[in-house]
């Protein structure tokens, strides 16, 4: 069931951490909008200004970012896969309820798992790209740094909920 | 859709700036999405996921021909705001009339007294 697809280096971007906290944190502050808001938005940034889960396979993915000139910009996406404490699938190439979408955007599928080890857990947060072009243009607009910035803020916040 | 989370997306997918500028510039006719993005400092992605919350609001339907997309207004959802608003509207008149009533009776007993 949990079988993991094969990357490719060229169209995915993965970033992996150990987290000194255990799985069911990890879960909580991935999957509840308030622990989100905590976050997802690179603080430097800007926040998130709204956010919205239902964590279920067909269920939105919501959440609107504000950066700092108070420009606000949605992220709307369907959740595909949801095993608790396991893994996590959303993508914004569908609507919610797996309405077909509009995708002249950037779209990208996003696989987060976890696995514990030890007292800790080990995260894996992989976004995955149509092609190169897409990849290249995510990172150009500032991404796969804003992505990098925001799994660190993740495991400070996990960690501060112990 | 249940009525209500229809009125949820339709009031969400006006609650931004950027998306009411697009539907009052869909107002005036179709247009594409280079043509409703040019107003906006705004990288064409994060533009392009406001075209799809009002996408998937229903407010705007859009047509693909060749490589180019073509966005118009779609009517019908706006009435769900529009129906929720008077609806509002209704409610707040007959509490002022009946607050009118109320007041008037309290005159005139104390000038019956």
């Amino acid at each position: 069931m949990s079988k993991q697809f094969k990357i490719n280096p060229k169209l995915d971007f993965v970033i992996e951490r150990f987290i000194d906290a255990p799985t069911r944190l990890v879960w909580a502050a991935l999957t509840k909008p308030e622990h989100l808001k905590e976050w997802y938005m690179p603080k430097a940034y800007g926040r998130v200004a709204r956010a919205e889960m239902d964590v279920r396979p067909g269920g939105i993915l919501s959440i609107d970012i504000a950066g700092a000139d108070g420009q606000e910009v949605p992220n709307l996406g369907c959740i595909l896969e949801v095993i608790p404490m396991e893994r996590l699938v959303w993508t914004s190439m569908l609507f919610p309820g797996y309405r077909p979408a509009v995708f002249d955007d950037i779209p990208i599928t996003a696989i987060m798992t976890m696995k514990s080890e030890g007292a800790g857990t080990r995260y894996v947060f992989t976004g995955l790209h149509r092609d190169e072009a897409d990849f290249e243009k995510n990172k150009a607009l500032g991404w796969q740094e804003g992505t990098e910035i925001a799994v660190d803020q993740f495991v400070a916040h996990v960690k501060s909920m112990k | 859709m249940a009525q209500a989370a229809v009125a949820d997306d339709v009031f969400y997918a006006l609650s931004n700036a950027t998306r009411r500028k697009v539907l009052e510039q869909l107002s005036v006719g179709p247009a594409t999405v280079s043509e409703l993005a040019a107003p906006f400092d705004m990288a064409l992605p994060s533009f392009v996921q406001h075209l799809s919350v009002l996408e998937q609001s229903r407010l705007v339907k859009s047509k693909k021909r060749g490589r180019v997309r073509t966005y118009e207004i779609a009517p019908k959802r706006f009435k769900v705001a529009e129906d929720w608003l008077t609806a509002r509207r209704h409610l707040w008149e007959a509490r002022l009339d009946r607050f009118d009533q109320y007041v008037k009776q309290l005159k005139d007993q104390e000038s019956d007294s």
